[in-house]
């Protein structure tokens, strides 16, 4: 189990994210750990512009492709800050990205790498900035076959 | 990509109202129909009354004269015709689904555009499925059990009525209940997306309803108020997202958003200012919830002040910050009729026609106070944001004007003249007895004088005439056979054409359809991302702009033009 070979690490870039790349890097060994970044695009962007009715469809597709740009540009550069941040520790690193609900991303990603870890930051405080896209964990800690280890 | 999804459902909608179609014909639901269709059933009891007692009378003079009973058949009811009304869209649109149904199972689609126009006729066919059972069994529903409620002593008052559960609000619920528990059905996916021409299609066929007068009062009402209401707001987010140090672009998008017309204005500013993914979620999330909260809240509150069509439609147009739910407002509110809607619209479209240019300002905007930004080409965005959909309204008005959907004269009031007004339709001696018995209440003189003068000629005069008794109908503890007889008289004086009749109603499917799709369209994931800064900042201005709007509308706004 330790050092674990595969290790997915949920990955969004908000600070509990960034207090489990922390505890991700302590456990994982060179040499010996692949790092699979897990970064999931939350589904609720599906409805973010069903409401509009009153617009043409140039608008829409301009909104459409801005939107896309941004979040395209946004995962760009988390996926570069971790793989710089593992490289200077010398780990492997590879990066998958998903659209869908969190926990269902991460069950199948975990599936498809056959992580035998999964680190996750934990569960975001009240008034903290960020998507209101909550991990649900027991749907997490109940599909996963593998254990589940969640920073502080 | 094959948006076609093999499924029996659209089949079996088919043959659900295929079979709906042939026992109302049959006659196998008159027991149910009876309760829901309370009122049409109660006038089919009279007819029925009348009818055989005519017959009782001809069939014994026909025996004493030694003829045969004669032969004569019942005529139809408001229950018959209600019924009848139900069986033909049920034979119609459920043999149409059920070929459509045959050909979703039958058929390998192939990528293209055949394979896109069927994958939309599932979900179409899931919205009016729903807006049929909304608005042939729930809204009656809901409206026995409020009648129900109050009669029994168990309330006061008629929830029914009060928080508006009418086939408006319910379909937007059951929308919002499906896409956030049941979720929606993957082979309907891709015809709930059609919502909005639904929408469209209901404003552009509104432009038929509108007289040249009414258009120049609305839109003049609606210019100043949208006006002041819009560029008010636009500069107080810009001012407060500043001091609040909230980012250009998510000042940008919030003031877009909660200045003009909700989500449809973010979805257009978003690009011109660089809105980021997060100020996108937050502001969408904070419109949204401000959004549907004003659209249960205003007609509750609306009906507390007592406000009239224009009052109601022009707070609506003003105060609620998403434009889909200013039109869900303004129906729930007014159900029936459409006089609120016509209003609502027009606030509606006067905002969007501001919508381009709210967009170039806040282009300049950006560029001048974000560093690095780059210059949009203004001409450009102002053609690009353009709704075309105002050029088809214009073009249903401008042919209404030539009077080929309304009886000549309709909109000068013929009807007020004498010579057009039939015995029959002027009033009774009761009605008049029951004005007469309710002159007491009336305190005001000009009202008075229109009361008096409606016993004296049984009929309306003028149109100021038929303002005036709009007052007097609305009146606290109004007899009702007094109130009927007012409502009488101007139905008779504006005498609508049958071609107004049906585009009334189908205005009221389309817009139901739309709404209810629209519901389908609202997810609690979406609304959760409400927050931050824009949270407090759109909440701010939100309240401001609907209190502010109510004040205005309550002291300015004349209740009916």
């Amino acid at each position: 189990m330790f050092p674990p070979k595969t290790l997915l690490l949920a990955h969004h870039g908000t600070a509990g994210a960034l207090r489990a790349e922390a505890l991700a890097f302590a456990i994982a060994v060179p040499g010996a750990t692949n790092i699979v970044h897990a970064l999931v695009v939350p589904d609720f962007w599906d409805g973010m512009q069903g409401d509009d009715w009153l617009n043409n469809a140039s608008t829409r597709d301009t909104f459409a492709r801005h939107l896309e740009g941004q979040i395209e540009a946004e995962n760009a550069q988390q996926i570069a800050a971790l793989r710089e941040h593992c490289e200077a520790r010398g780990l492997a690193c590879r990066s998958q990205v998903a659209v869908g609900d969190p926990a269902e991303c991460l069950l199948e990603m975990a599936r498809d790498s056959g992580a035998d870890l999964v680190v996750i930051g934990p569960p975001r405080k009240k008034g903290e900035p960020g998507y209101r896209s909550r991990m649900n964990l027991e749907t997490l800690a109940r599909g996963l076959a593998c254990p589940l280890l969640m920073a502080r | 990509m094959i948006y076609t999804k093999k499924s029996p459902a659209l089949l079996i909608i088919g043959i659900l109202m295929l079979a709906w179609g042939w026992l109302n014909t049959g006659n196998a639901v008159d027991g149910m129909q009876s309760w829901l269709l309370r009122s049409a059933y109660s006038d089919h009891l009279k007819v029925k009354e009348k009818f055989d007692a005519e017959l009782r009378v001809a069939t014994e003079i026909a025996k004493t004269d030694g003829k045969p009973a004669p032969q004569m058949s019942m005529p139809k009811s408001k229950f018959d015709a209600a019924k009848a009304g139900q069986a033909k869209l049920s034979f119609i649109f459920g043999g149409a689904f059920a070929v459509f149904g045959l050909l979703v199972l039958a058929w390998k689609p192939k990528e293209g555009h055949a394979d896109y126009y069927l994958s939309v006729v599932p979900g179409f066919a899931f919205m009016f499925t729903i807006a049929c059972v909304v608005r042939w069994w729930l809204d009656p529903l809901f409206a026995n059990w409020g009648r129900l409620v109050k009669d029994s002593g168990a309330l006061s008052w008629d929830f029914a009525k009060i928080f508006n559960l009418n086939y408006v609000v319910l379909g937007i619920v059951i929308g919002i209940i499906v896409a956030n528990v049941v979720k929606i059905p993957a082979w309907a996916a891709s015809g709930v997306r059609t919502a909005r021409l639904f929408l469209k299609t209901g404003v552009i066929l509104l432009g038929a309803l509108y007289s040249a007068t009414e258009l120049a009062q609305l839109g003049a009402l609606s210019v100043v108020m949208i006006g002041v209401f819009v560029l008010g707001s636009v500069g107080l987010v810009l001012f407060l997202g500043r001091r609040m140090q909230a980012g250009n672009s998510m000042t940008g998008i919030l003031s877009a958003g909660v200045g003009v017309c909700g989500v449809s204005a973010a979805v257009a500013a978003a690009p011109v200012v660089q809105a980021r993914p997060v100020d996108i979620a937050y502001t969408i999330g904070t419109i949204l919830i401000w959004g549907v909260g004003c659209m249960f809240l205003f007609p509750t509150i609306g009906q507390m002040f007592g406000m009239g069509p224009v009052q109601f439609g022009a707070w609506a147009g003003t105060g609620i910050l998403n434009s889909a739910q200013v039109a869900g407002a303004a129906l729930a509110y007014d159900p029936t009729g459409i006089e609120t809607l016509k209003v609502a619209e027009i606030f509606n479209i006067t905002r969007v026609l501001f919508l381009p240019i709210i967009v170039v300002w806040l282009a300049a905007w950006y560029v001048k106070h974000e560093e690095g930004a780059q210059k949009m080409p203004l001409g450009e965005v102002l053609i690009s944001k353009f709704p075309l959909f105002v050029i088809g309204f214009l073009l249903m008005f401008l042919l209404s004007s030539t009077g080929i959907f309304t009886p000549a004269g309709h909109y000068q009031g013929k009807y007020f003249s004498s010579e057009q007004v039939k015995e029959d339709n002027l009033l009774r001696p009761k009605e008049v007895r029951a004005l007469e018995g309710e002159l007491p209440k009336v305190t005001d003189v000009v009202q008075l004088q229109a009361v008096r003068e409606l016993i004296e000629k049984r009929k309306l005069s003028s149109r100021a005439q038929d303002d005036s008794l709009k007052y007097v109908a609305r009146i606290k503890d109004l007899d009702p056979l007094a109130k009927a007889a007012i409502e009488k008289a101007s139905k008779v004086a504006w005498h609508d054409s049958k071609i107004i009749g049906a585009f009334r109603d189908w205005l009221a499917w389309l817009f139901s359809i739309g709404l209810t799709g629209l519901g389908m369209q609202i997810t609690a994931k979406t609304i959760k991302q409400a927050g931050g800064k824009p949270l407090i900042i759109g909440g701010i201005v939100g309240t401001i702009k609907a209190v502010g709007s109510l004040i205005v509308v309550l002291l300015f706004v004349r209740e009916f033009i």
